[in-house]
């Protein structure tokens, strides 16, 4: 038993005052004259057992009385048996990512999880609160109507959600309760790669039960990555995708709506599609499996922009390895000759333009007043000698041997860092220009010289700088990302807009798709939901050991398992009524045995 | 009307002639009324003679004017023996007459309705010793005397009530009524001793025991008190709130004792709490006294 209020104890030691008053009663120093005294000394002789029995009740009575006042005040916490369960508040988190939904004999695990849910709100009183907390960290409150109606509705992720962010929410909110019963219930098919990172820590020291369906996943196949070839089709390109599984099956890739392709895939095969689709601009599409046990990572969605290469003009004065690589693109289709993109120095700086810093030091100057006439809010600062490693996409491995620091000019925003010399800012990229702080000359940086100069520079042309282009970005279901410059819609899968603002935080949707980026009405790029690959290996923690991980008790999902486990008949709760209550009921019988208590044995 | 409320109106000999009236007033014409006079002869008429006495019937007859004669005669002896030692002269409320004022007048009253009925009345008056001893004699001055012997001294430590009774019996030369008024705060094998005497001797015993309330109840207001017997100096440590169920069971298994004691000497027993009408004991008095006829 433990005290919300323990000082109030030192309000037992009045159980002295009885105690001395029994013990000093003989003592007294009130007289009273009574001529009948020979009746209380006869009544004495007579009853002496009687008024000593009596006595000795009276002061264990006064005694319990005092006690248990004392404790009332304390705030006990402690178990009461036979009275059901303490009042509770509990937290029923369900897993509902991507491997929820994974059928077996017994059913989808989801059913089941809901199932066991159920039982929990069933198992509650009136005076329990409780929460329901889902992988999206969506937390619904309320009784248990409201529960049982968001069960009803809830539906599997297309993502592996965030199983932590579940638990601290859980916790938060039982917590936050004010209930000192204190419970998490995580209801989850105990999948290794979602819970075996998670530690008890998120549980923030709430007592928790795990919650795990019995049976064995069966096996999966599922698409575990998949990619466009190029980025930019004209029309033609490729989707590349990895199948994982034991046994092949079918596949098909669908575009814009239109099944381009079919095959078999063999376990760990990559499927390739060429395809040329009739569509143009940026479309959705998919790679689809067979169906088994888990539908939703059968099917993996990707999104390309098809059309005519980016028009790109190269600066004359340019160097020959910037030259080279655009002679190289332009053969490859990946680019065309025209006056859109400008590739040059940066003292010829215009929009859209790909811009490298100057060679030659004295020029530094003009190159800034130019950045500042096309409204790049860039400067070029000091120079710096290297060698100093390039860190960012596709630069990895090169060095920068000199450069300028960029400097922002003002507060720029829709600005993104694409690579790093050190802790300063190598290649930037805005609204309609990349900058980079080293010429594109060997004496500069390596990069020309790599093999990997023409594949960034194509990503470049196709996703930063083509005029149509927001680029493509795959995030994770739920994930939070930027709203691209210049954008003011967002087209969902099912073709409804939505308006955002540019240079905001956007957090997507937990279901997978291809949404589209929206400028003045036209699509400028997308985004690619897929869930995590990690959500298709449906290898289970042991109940235990997930149970030992959460420092959390494990039981069956049994309605009696799990409702008896919530809800601790025998578990702490306030006994502040109940010892008042005694008391009163101790009060009631001092009262009784001080007037009567004795009368029939007396007259007996 | 409590007693302490009509105590409060007068002096003892008017408050219990208002008790006497009262009680007599309210009493039904007895067909014995008269039991103390009898004929006894007849004698020549004499002037100034009552006419009220003339036998009109042998006037009538035989011409002759002839008085009846009456032999005035008590057929009872009554000796009213009152305790007077400390332990009655106690009250537990303010508001309420002492053991002692009470039996005084309930004494009074007693002796008053006795002489009323022609019937001679003694007193007697103890403690640990006799106080007072008035012969019984039937006359109205008879009364005076008593109230005179109510306020002797006394309230001594202890109550010799055997001897009292004893003396009683003595006044009484034939077959009478001793009325002990007390509240039996005494030894209780004597007195039984005494009482199975007296009833050998012929005489009827009436027992008043007189009780405050709180004697017979130990409604006391305190708390954890000492309780002293104001006579002999016993005391006991009580909570009378504890102790008073227990304290009234004892106290009436007591008056049941006492009871069945003077039952069984023949005697009669009548418990009086000092709050009750006096009316009450002078009808049991008074029906004993009526059962002697």
């Amino acid at each position: 038993m433990s005290f919300l209020a323990p000082w109030a104890l030192l309000l037992a030691a009045a159980v002295g005052v009885p105690l001395v008053l029994h013990l000093l009663r003989r003592r007294t120093g009130a007289r009273i004259d009574f001529p009948a005294v020979r009746y209380l000394l006869r009544m004495e002789r007579e009853h002496a057992r009687e008024v000593k029995l009596k006595n000795l009740l009276l002061m264990m009575l006064r005694v319990g009385i005092v006690l248990a006042i004392a404790l009332a005040a304390a705030r006990p916490i402690g178990p009461l048996p036979g009275f059901g369960h303490p009042p509770t508040a509990v937290a029923v988190v369900v897993d509902n990512s991507l491997s929820s939904a994974a059928a077996s004999a017994e059913g989808p695990v989801l059913t089941r999880l809901v199932a066991a849910a159920r039982n929990v709100i069933d198992g509650a009183a009136s005076a329990d609160k409780l929460w329901l907390v889902t992988m999206d960290g969506a937390v619904t409150g309320g009784d248990a109507g409201t529960l049982r109606s968001a069960l009803s509705n809830l539906r599997s992720l297309d993502g592996a959600g965030d199983a932590t962010l579940a638990l601290r929410r859980a916790s938060a909110v039982v917590r936050a309760s004010g209930v000192p019963a204190q419970r998490v219930v995580v209801l989850t098919d105990a999948q290794a790669s979602s819970w075996t990172s998670i530690s008890a820590e998120a549980l923030g020291g709430v007592s928790a039960t795990v919650v795990v369906p019995s049976g064995e996943p069966g096996p999966n196949r599922a698409l575990t990555e998949i990619a466009t070839e190029p980025l930019h089709w004209d029309p033609r390109g490729a989707v590349r995708a990895t199948m994982r599984g034991t046994d092949s099956t079918t596949w098909r890739v669908v575009v814009d709506g239109r099944t381009l392709a079919r095959g078999n895939a063999q376990p760990g095969a990559a499927i390739v599609a060429n395809l040329q689709p009739i569509a143009r601009g940026w479309v959705g599409g998919t790679v689809e499996l067979g169906p088994d046990e888990l539908r939703a990572d059968d099917v993996r969605h990707f999104a390309v922009h098809i059309g005519e290469p980016p028009a790109i003009t190269v600066d004359a004065a340019s160097s020959v390895f910037l030259r080279g690589a655009v002679d190289a693109l332009v053969q490859g289709g990946r680019a065309r000759r025209g006056g859109d993109v400008l590739l040059a120095s940066a003292e010829k700086a215009r929009t859209p333009a790909l811009l490298f810093a100057p060679n030659d030091p004295l020029k530094v100057a003009d190159a800034n007043r130019a950045l500042e006439r096309a409204g790049i809010p860039w400067r070029l600062g000091a120079r710096r000698e290297g060698p100093a490693p390039l860190r960012g996409a596709g630069v990895d491995g090169a060095v920068a041997r000199s450069w300028y620091v960029l400097t922002a000019a003002g507060t720029p925003t829709g600005v993104d860092t694409l690579a790093r010399v050190g802790a300063s800012p190598w290649a930037v990229a805005g609204e309609g220009y990349v900058l980079i702080a080293s010429a594109a000359e060997q004496s500069a940086t390596d990069l020309p010289v790599r093999a990997a100069f023409v594949p960034w520079l194509d990503a470049l042309l196709s996703q930063r700088l083509a005029q149509s282009s927001s680029g493509v970005t795959s995030v994770a279901p739920g994930a939070t990302l930027r709203v691209p410059s210049r954008v003011d819609q967002l087209e969902a899968p099912d073709g409804s807009m939505r308006p955002v603002e540019s240079g905001a935080q956007l957090e997507m949707p937990w279901t997978a798709g291809v949404h589209f980026w929206r400028r003045a009405g036209e699509r400028v790029g997308a985004v690619v939901i897929n869930g995590e690959a990690s959500e298709s290996e449906l290898a289970r923690l042991a109940p235990a050991e997930l149970a030992d991980s959460l420092g959390a008790e494990s039981v069956a999902a049994s309605a009696e398992g799990v409702a008896g486990a919530t809800f601790n008949a025998g578990g702490s709760r306030t006994l502040e009524r109940t010892f008042l209550v005694l008391a009163v009921l101790l009060l009631l019988a001092e009262a009784f045995v001080a007037r009567r208590g004795l009368l029939k044995t007396a007259a007996a | 009307m409590d007693p302490a409320s009509l105590a409060a109106l007068g002096r003892l000999e008017v408050i219990s002639r208002w008790i006497v009236d009262g009680l007599l007033a309210g009493l039904h014409r007895s067909p014995k009324k008269g039991f103390s006079v009898e004929f006894a002869e007849h004698r020549t008429y004499q002037p100034g003679d009552d006419l009220r006495f003339m036998d009109w019937k042998v006037a009538a007859r035989a011409d002759k004017w002839l008085i009846k004669q009456y032999e005035e005669e008590t057929n009872l002896r009554a000796t009213i023996v009152l305790d007077v030692s400390r332990s009655m002269d106690w009250k537990s409320q303010p508001q309420l007459l002492t053991k002692l004022a009470y039996a005084e007048r309930l004494v009074a009253a007693l002796s008053l309705l006795l002489i009323k009925q022609r019937d001679s009345v003694g007193f007697i008056r103890f403690d640990d010793q006799l106080r007072s001893v008035v012969p019984p004699k039937s006359r109205t001055v008879q009364w005076k005397r008593i109230l005179t012997a109510l306020g002797d001294p006394g309230s001594g430590q202890g109550s010799d009530a055997a001897g009292a009774l004893a003396q009683a019996g003595k006044l009484i030369r034939r077959r009478g009524m001793v009325i002990l008024i007390s509240d039996l705060l005494l030894d209780s094998q004597e007195i039984d001793d005494t009482v199975h005497a007296l009833r050998a001797q012929g005489h009827d015993v009436t027992i008043l025991h007189i009780l405050d309330p709180a004697e017979r109840t130990f409604d006391m207001a305190a708390g954890e008190s000492e309780f002293v017997d104001p006579e002999r100096g016993d005391s006991l440590a009580v909570t009378p709130a504890d102790v008073r169920e227990l304290y009234r069971a004892t106290v009436n298994e007591a008056i049941d004792e006492w009871r069945a004691r003077f039952s069984g000497a023949g005697a009669f027993y009548e418990p009086i709490g000092t709050d009750q009408p006096f009316g009450v004991p002078l009808r049991r008095a008074f029906a004993a006294r009526q059962r002697l006829n």
